[in-house]
């Protein structure tokens, strides 16, 4: 992990995102500090807690942060109270303090009444309540999230996603949250970091990064997108206009050129667009605005269809079609690229 | 944070590196206990001069110890002992850690609790009791084979080799790697064999072919530590193999130790030469083990036993016949011989007498020996779990630069002979002036049950450590507690299982450690188990086996005591 700076808000919930390995939870132990860092600084609140420079580092326990853990780390010698409890002993609260705490908090989850079970005897949504309760029961200022949903099933994950989201917005506490997954990130997310070989690539809102990505990767990475080659065969300001490869070659698309990119007449390039932006008729394409397209196979998902669809009958892509139409493998399709959802990316 | 409460504040970050210092200190403790011994053998290797001389140095010693003639057959024989041993035991416990962790056998679990039992005899009551079946003239299956055979003579002679090796297999070679292969192939995830059968292959070709394999690292670290505790046996061939003049290396060094003039120097040398035999053995055992990753059973998969079909009885024969040889016999034969009035002789009018125990019981030293015994023990295995937790602790969870050392050091006291360990450990406390005044009390034995036990416990530890997932002790600190906190309220809390078995089999070790103690116990902290080697040296054997007896029963409780409090403190 390299060259990384990156600023969090009080009360915003920010991501690193990126596949495994990129980085993104040795970001996270360090500022943990379960991890020492080789250089840079780290400041939480105003407070240094980990500065190579100066010689500092504040070990995790001094650090007033909580953390769930991908695999919750619930202590299996502890009853359910007890889990919770633990922070608040530490800081040598009383008795009847920590059991109002504690109970305040499993109440906040749906968790009450289940104080004295043992903490191994919990399903695995239950743990993973039981583990933000112990997180937060102490009032951390910033709040850890290693893939804390990785472990569940896709519908507890979707539960949990949002009950998480509720009750971040309700305390208005700060989240610093780890994954690999996009979906997770971008509806859980004030901001994201995309982390890609232990270096950020970009940095911004949700929907900001979906629909401009700065770099191929978050491209690829964040959303699903589709990706035709081509050649630059117009440059407007604002506008390129390209002539897509294939062996029926006079095929034309316009769209915006990537800020940072500058493309001459002639210079491969890749023409980039989200699947749900492509517009799809049935029947042949006839007008210049529309590519002909032939669905080769067709994947029936229950809300949608999953259709490949071949492009003069050289490019192939994945398009989600609507349910409300019948669909049929071989039928022909006309594709519309409207120009404003068009990116052109040099090759 | 409207919601729970104002935030709870922390104290101030302090600038000491507290656990760094903790670390240090205890590798500099730890250093002193083992490595400083360690090297007073090999300085006294060199140290030519008598005993009560000024030290002059050479290397007459070394020379002594390489002329010496037996010196050469008593490399042959530990050799082909431990050779033996280990291909005899080998595939035999991987078959009933098979049989028990991964199959539907009749009553594994109380077959596996009999192993656990069989470790903790003692292997000098273990050697007593097998003589009084096997003596050549008056060995109970002897003298019934005889009246039967033409010869008139028993076929066999617990004197001899294969008499060495069968009751070294039973003492300790089988049981120790029964009950450390067991649990390690229960928690192999079933998916591997799951997969194995769903493409085709049957139990016996899975076993054979997946099973095996994927334990192969087990399988290879449980076969070398064998192999370094077989170097070191010692009890064994003194009794069985002096009368027939076979010699191993333990019994050589003895040799040349309680002679009229003893030779250190030539018997350390030789010490040298097992500290040199085994370093590569630890290194190989330190890499094979390397970048295993403990994979904690998590309850996420489950282990459906194989059906053993119509092989379950004849397996379950093989079992139960295993059990009878390994713990049956020793403690029916031992507890027999009590009772004898001429221990072995069966064939005498009115064999049986109370006689034995009467003497022993009454003796003043028993009470003092036994109360000694249990100040030792007890004390050996609090001490052990506190030292050994900490090393192995520090060795696998910390960053501290010198884990590597503290590791290293904690099997150093496997490299070094037990009487020569203890010689060394008297040297040591005769030598610091500070530590002078312990001589004679039972805290220098503590000490050499706490050197002399490391390796094992120390590993047993680390193994349980590398288990438990290191995000439960992250969660802690992250929930802002101290190492220190962590290491009291979830760590020792968590490893409660582990520790006291380890506590436990520090205290059985202790009870019957005699390699160690030997050179160390004075008459005011003599243990039962020097008694009884007393009762032999004096030839009463009526009386040493009564003493074996009692250890051996001391650690029979002690077994079952571990057994039970790792089973119920087992949590999740």
């Amino acid at each position: 992990m390299d060259r990384a700076s990156l600023e969090i808000g009080r009360g915003e919930v920010f991501t690193l995102l990126g596949p495994s390995g990129c980085g993104k939870t040795t970001t996270l132990r360090l500022v943990a500090g379960l991890e020492r860092p080789d250089a840079g600084e780290i400041t939480l609140r105003g407070r240094v807690v980990a500065s190579v420079p100066r010689r500092v580092f504040v070990p995790p326990n001094r650090r007033n942060l909580g953390m769930v853990f991908q695999s919750y780390a619930i202590w299996p010698h502890m009853t359910v109270f007890d889990n919770v409890a633990y922070p608040l002993s530490l800081r040598g609260l009383g008795r009847t303090t920590i059991r109002e705490r504690v109970g305040r908090v499993l109440d906040l989850v749906g968790l009450a009444g289940t104080e004295s079970r043992a903490a191994t005897l919990l399903s695995g949504g239950q743990m993973q309540r039981l583990a933000l309760c112990r997180a937060l029961v102490y009032e951390p200022d910033l709040l850890l999230l290693d893939e804390p949903f990785s472990n569940l099933d896709a519908k507890l994950r979707e539960q949990m996603r949002l009950e998480l989201r509720l009750l971040q917005r309700r305390l208005g506490i700060t989240v610093l949250f780890v994954t690999h997954d996009q979906i997770e990130a971008l509806s859980l997310s004030d901001r994201i970091a995309v982390m890609h070989r232990g270096r950020v690539e970009q940095t911004g809102p949700p929907r900001s990064l979906y629909e401009a990505p700065a770099s191929a990767f978050v491209r690829d990475f964040v959303g699903s997108t589709v990706i035709l080659k081509g050649r630059v065969s117009a440059l407007e300001p604002g506008r390129v206009g390209v002539t897509l490869d294939g062996p029926l070659g006079a095929r034309a698309l316009a769209g915006r050129s990537v800020a940072s990119a500058a493309l001459q007449n002639g210079a491969a390039v890749h023409v980039a667009i989200r699947p749900e932006d492509i517009g799809v008729q049935e029947g042949r394409a006839d007008g210049a605005g529309a590519l002909p397209g032939v669905i080769d196979t067709l994947l029936f998902v229950g809300d949608r269809y999953e259709a490949r669809v071949t492009i003069d009958g050289a490019q192939r892509i994945i398009l989600l079609l609507a349910r409300g139409r019948e669909w049929k493998e071989g039928q022909a399709v006309a594709l519309t690229f409207p120009p404003e959802a068009v990116s052109v990316w040099p090759a | 944070m409207a919601g729970v409460a104002a935030p709870v504040a922390l104290g101030r970050a302090r600038s000491i590196d507290a656990p760094a210092l903790l670390c240090t200190a205890v590798l500099a403790v730890v250093a002193f206990g083992v490595v400083y011994p360690v090297l007073l053998v090999v300085l006294q290797s060199f140290q030519t001069a008598l005993p009560g001389q000024p030290p002059r140095y050479g290397l007459d010693g070394w020379r002594a110890a390489l002329a010496e003639p037996a010196l050469r057959s008593s490399l042959w024989n530990t050799l082909t002992v431990t050779v033996v041993r280990q291909l005899i035991t080998l595939p035999l416990a991987v078959g009933v850690a098979w049989l028990l962790a991964r199959t539907d056998l009749p009553g594994r679990r109380a077959i596996e609790f009999a192993f656990w039992a069989a470790f903790f005899l003692p292997p000098l009551t273990v050697t007593l009791s097998w003589i009084l079946l096997l003596d050549p003239e008056y060995g109970l299956i002897n003298s019934t084979l005889a009246t039967r055979l033409a010869s008139g003579k028993g076929p066999f002679n617990i004197y001899s080799f294969w008499g060495i090796v069968w009751v070294h297999v039973i003492t300790g070679s089988l049981t120790v790697k029964v009950i450390l292969l067991t649990p390690a192939f229960r928690n192999m995830n079933s998916a591997f064999e799951e997969a194995s059968r769903v493409a085709g292959a049957g139990t016996w070709r899975t076993a054979l072919r997946i099973t095996v394999p994927v334990m192969a690292p087990v399988i290879l670290s449980v076969l070398l530590l064998g192999t370094m505790v077989s170097l070191q046996t010692f009890e064994v061939e003194q009794v069985l193999g002096t009368p027939f003049r076979f010699f191993v290396f333990s019994t050589t060094i003895y040799d040349l130790l309680v002679t009229r003039v003893p030779r250190y120097d030539a018997a350390t040398a030789l010490a040298v030469l097992v500290l040199a035999a085994m370093l590569p053995l630890i290194l190989a055992q330190q890499w094979v083990t390397r970048g295993r990753r403990y994979t904690t059973v998590t309850g996420q998969f489950q282990n459906r036993p194989h059906a053993l079909g119509a092989w379950r009885w004849p397996a379950l024969v093989l079992a139960l016949g295993l059990v009878a040889v390994v713990l049956g016999v020793p403690i029916v034969f031992a507890l027999l011989g009590t009772f004898m009035k001429l221990f072995g002789f069966f064939h005498v009018p009115e064999p049986w007498t109370l006689e034995n125990w009467k003497t022993v019981l009454s003796d003043g030293l028993f009470m003092s020996a036994l109360r000694n015994t249990i100040v030792l023990a007890l004390g050996t295995a609090v001490a052990a779990v506190l030292v050994h937790s900490l090393i192995a602790y520090i060795a696998v969870r910390t960053r501290y630069a010198g884990r590597r050392l503290l590791d290293f050091i904690s099997w150093l006291p496997f490299t070094v002979p037990g009487v020569i360990l203890g010689l060394a450990l008297l040297w040591l406390f005769l030598g610091t002036p500070l530590l002078r005044p312990l001589y004679g009390t039972t805290a220098v034995l503590i000490l050499a049950g706490l050197v002399s036990g490391m390796p094992l416990g120390v590993q047993i530890i680390k193994s349980g450590l590398l288990q438990l997932g290191g995000e439960l002790e992250e969660a802690s600190r992250i929930a802002g507690a101290s190492w220190w906190t962590t290491y009291r309220r979830i760590v020792l809390r968590l490893m409660a299982p582990t520790l006291m078995a380890v506590g436990m089999i520090t205290f059985v070790g202790a009870a019957r450690n005699i390699a160690n103690v030997a050179l160390l116990s004075t008459t005011a902290n003599r243990p039962l188990a020097i008694l009884q080697l007393d009762y032999i040296a004096e030839k009463k054997l009526e009386e040493a086996v009564v003493i074996a007896s009692i250890i051996m029963l001391i650690s029979l409780a002690g077994a079952l005591a571990a057994y039970v409090l790792g089973v119920r403190g087992n949590v999740g």
